[in-house]
Order: structure tokens, then C-alpha cells, then sequence
């Protein structure tokens, strides 16, 4: 199984990771049992944080950037399409949480509570160009212009799988971003996005569905890759 | 456990840890789902090519910038809140009624100017009387029409028994004139201070003098 991959249109081949890299199955939703020490302790610091961000505590926020700004902007930039709206995208979530923290019951983590916040900024974001294209008379169908950013270890598979993640729905696209890229876990995407934890798991399998056919070589390159 | 190829899909939307490890064994004899293993895994690996966490030096003190504005904004909008924030811990039922109070000064203030305006350098306007003027004047009519009552009384033994058509005319003209007092009567109670009815009540009870001043001189 080990040579077993992903084969690109291109010809590229990339090598499988081992099963415990390529796919995560959560512990939690299939083993009965407490939470964990390390669980209860990322709650608490979550409340603390919440707390903190709610007086008014400017570091609160600082370190609220500190642990999760780079992912938030990796995720705002991976549904937008390029950096600087996902800067803006990110800025102007952390302005919505301390516009709305008042109203924040800890029904919700705080964190799951701020990525909500950043997904639907984003998609009033995607709403907004799309609203200045059409009055623009640009009848080109909205999907993510994706500028360069830091090579990866395999920039043409990246590429590749940028295009075709802009073909997906929008739900798919944002479970498989979620899941797979910011690696969230089926109950926080499910509070994040609005649906149920089985949806989450379902929508994730049609989009890594759809994403395997749009990613597979064609028949003949496929046997000369082998 | 025992997989089977019509199990993987299962078991890629929501398998357990043990389901997979029976589908990898079970991949090992099967080619086809071997493939579609690897391509799955592959597809999550392929995933980590978009995760790109490398520092944005500028957005912290931007989004800092950002926050202590909105911080600055909220504080002024509190501060010019302040101002009636003390009203907000009164109970509704006490701010009724200080709203009701407050709309009735407002009321009487309106009665009070309405009734008393303000004098503005046009002495030729006398729609208004003002509160001495009108004492005057009402002190005036009452003498006027005692002394039309007096002719009246004077002039009753013609009008009840009307000896000619023209007494019976003047003894309707007066009644219709009595009824026109009483109108503009009622209507200068309700706006004493409205000097255009007072000409007209000054007109009527002239109008009633003469013709009381007529039935008389028939008399003699």
C-alpha cells in the first residue's frame, strides 16, 4: 500500500503517508468514557479566554491571535482566494468578536464561536466581490483566484488540488478546508458550519469523493505512471 | 471483524480505528480497494500542501490598531449614554409616569403661551386679548347687557302680545338675535381671549338694542 498515492494529471505520483497521517478517526466520538484531563483543561483555558476577551483585555485578544491567527488566516485565505482579503477577513473577525462578545453564552466554545465568526466573514466577503463583479457586468462564475504563496514541498499538487477544491460546493469546500487542512474535528465543524456531526462526515466524504475523480489521471496516463 | 469491498465507503465517511485496520488488512489481498485506499489517504495528505502558517508581521499591530479604536469608539458611546443611564434603572411604571408628567408640563407650558403669547411689536394686532384687557372687556359687556336686559324687560309686555305684523317681526328677529348671542356666547366662554368673537357679540347686542329701542318707539 505504501506506493499506493494520489496520481496527478500530470504524471506526478505522490507516495501515500501511513494510514495514522493520511486519515484521522476520533477517538472521542467512538470511544464511551469522561473527557480527558487535556480536554477539560483546553476548556477551562477556552472559558478564561472568553472572560478576558469580554473585559475588554486587549492581551486576551493578542493571545487569542497568538494561538490561533495564522490558522485563521490560512483557512480565510484558502476560502477567499488570496492573502490580502484574508487579512482583512481575519481583522475584521477579531473586531466582530469584540463587538459581540457581550452576547457570547459559552453555548459554544469560544473558539468554535470565532471560527463561525471568520467562516461567515468570509462568505459575506465571497458575497460582496461577487455583488462588485456583477455590477461590474463580469459574468465569469465566482470561485477563488488563488495568488502564489510559500512553496510547498509539491507546489503542482497544491495547485492541482486548489483548482479542484474550487469546483466543489461550498460546503464541501469548507468541511474538506476544515477538517482536513485546519484539522477540526466532525463536532466542532458541525457548531462551526451549522449541521449535524453526521453531515459534517458525509459532506467531507462526497467532497474527498468528488476530489478523487477530479484528481484521477486519465486512464492511459494512469498506466503509464504505472 | 470481517470487511468486505462493499464496506469501505462506510468506512471512509465513519469508520472506527478498528474498522480501518480491518480495511487495510483486508486491502493488503484486495487490489482494487488498495487503490482506493491510498488515494484516499493520499488526498489527506495532499492536504497539508495548503496549510501555510507563516507569519504575517503586520496584521497583529493593524488588527491592534483596529481593536483599540473600536475599544476608543465604544468608550465615547458609553459617555454619551451616560447622561440618561440612570433612567434606565428607574422601573418602567415610574418612567410612564414621568413621561406622562413630562408631556403634561409640556401641555400647560403650550396652554400657557397659547393663552398668554408673547407680545412682538405689533401693537395693531388685537385677534388676542390679553388677560387685563379681557377683564375689561367682559366687565364692560356684562354692564352693556344688563342695561339691554332692562330694555328688554321694558319691551317684553309688547312682544309677548304682538299688536301689529311688525311687532311679531321684531319679536322674531329678536329671537333669532338671543339665539345668536347665546352661540357666540358659548363659543367666547371657550376663547375668551378671541377679540374677533367679542366684535361679533358687540355687533349682535347692538343690533339687539336697536331693534328693543324700535319696539319701544312704536310704543309711544
Amino acid at each position: 500500500m505504501g506506493t499506493m498515492g494520489l496520481a496527478l494529471p500530470w504524471k506526478a505520483r505522490i507516495s501515500s503517508m501511513p494510514r495514522e497521517r493520511g486519515t484521522r478517526v476520533e477517538p472521542s466520538e467512538h470511544f464511551a468514557g469522561g473527557p480527558s484531563p487535556a480536554v477539560v483543561n483546553a476548556l477551562s483555558e477556552d472559558a478564561a479566554l472568553a472572560a478576558a476577551c469580554r473585559s475588554g483585555d486587549l492581551r486576551a485578544y493578542e493571545r487569542l491571535y497568538a494561538m490561533h491567527g495564522a490558522r485563521m488566516k490560512n483557512l480565510a485565505r484558502n476560502v477567499l482566494g488570496n492573502p490580502i482579503d484574508a487579512e482583512d477577513a481575519v481583522q475584521e473577525t477579531f473586531l466582530k468578536v469584540q463587538r459581540s462578545i457581550a452576547s457570547f453564552r459559552g453555548q459554544s466554545s469560544f473558539l468554535t464561536w470565532t471560527y463561525r465568526i471568520l467562516i461567515n466573514t468570509c462568505y459575506d466577503a465571497r458575497r460582496s466581490r461577487l455583488r462588485k463583479k456583477e455590477v461590474a457586468n463580469d459574468d465569469s462564475e465566482e470561485t477563488p483566484r488563488h495568488e502564489p504563496r510559500t512553496p510547498g514541498a509539491h507546489p503542482a499538487l497544491r495547485m492541482a488540488l486548489e483548482r479542484a477544491l474550487a469546483k466543489l460546493t461550498q460546503h464541501q469546500r469548507d468541511v474538506f478546508l476544515l477538517y482536513e487542512v485546519e484539522g477540526f474535528r466532525h463536532a466542532e465543524i458541525a457548531r462551526m458550519l451549522e449541521m449535524t456531526e453526521a453531515a459534517s462526515k458525509n459532506t467531507l466524504f462526497q467532497a474527498k469523493k468528488n476530489l478523487r475523480q477530479m484528481l484521477e489521471p486519465p486512464r492511459s496516463s494512469a498506466a503509464e505512471a504505472r | 471483524m470481517n470487511v468486505t469491498c462493499n464496506d469501505r465507503d462506510r468506512i471512509f465517511e465513519d469508520g472506527t480505528l478498528a474498522e480501518w485496520a480491518v480495511l487495510e488488512a483486508h486491502a493488503a489481498t484486495c487490489p482494487l480497494c488498495a487503490e482506493e485506499l491510498g488515494a484516499w489517504t493520499s488526498l489527506s495528505f495532499a492536504a497539508q500542501e495548503l496549510r501555510d502558517y507563516t507569519e504575517s508581521p503586520a496584521l497583529w499591530p493593524r488588527i491592534e490598531r483596529a481593536l483599540a479604536e473600536e475599544a476608543e469608539r465604544k468608550t465615547l458611546r458609553a459617555e454619551s449614554r451616560g447622561w440618561f443611564s440612570f433612567f434606565r434603572n428607574i422601573p418602567l411604571g415610574w418612567q410612564t409616569a414621568a413621561a406622562g408628567a413630562f408631556v403634561l408640563v409640556l401641555t400647560i407650558f403650550a396652554g400657557w403661551f397659547y393663552l398668554h403669547p408673547p407680545r412682538n411689536g405689533q401693537p395693531g394686532d388685537q385677534s388676542l386679548l390679553s388677560s387685563k384687557v379681557l377683564k375689561e372687556v367682559e366687565s364692560a359687556e356684562t354692564t352693556y347687557v344688563q342695561a339691554i336686559d332692562k330694555l328688554a324687560a321694558e319691551a317684553k309686555p309688547q312682544l309677548d302680545n304682538p299688536a301689529t305684523a311688525l311687532l311679531a317681526n321684531y319679536h322674531e328677529k329678536l329671537l333669532v338675535l338671543d339665539s345668536a348671542i347665546a352661540d357666540l356666547r358659548a363659543q367666547a366662554g371657550m376663547n375668551p381671549s378671541n377679540a374677533q368673537l367679542r366684535h361679533q357679540l358687540l355687533a349682535m347686542y347692538q343690533e339687539k338694542q336697536h331693534t328693543l329701542e324700535e319696539v319701544l318707539e312704536t310704543k309711544q
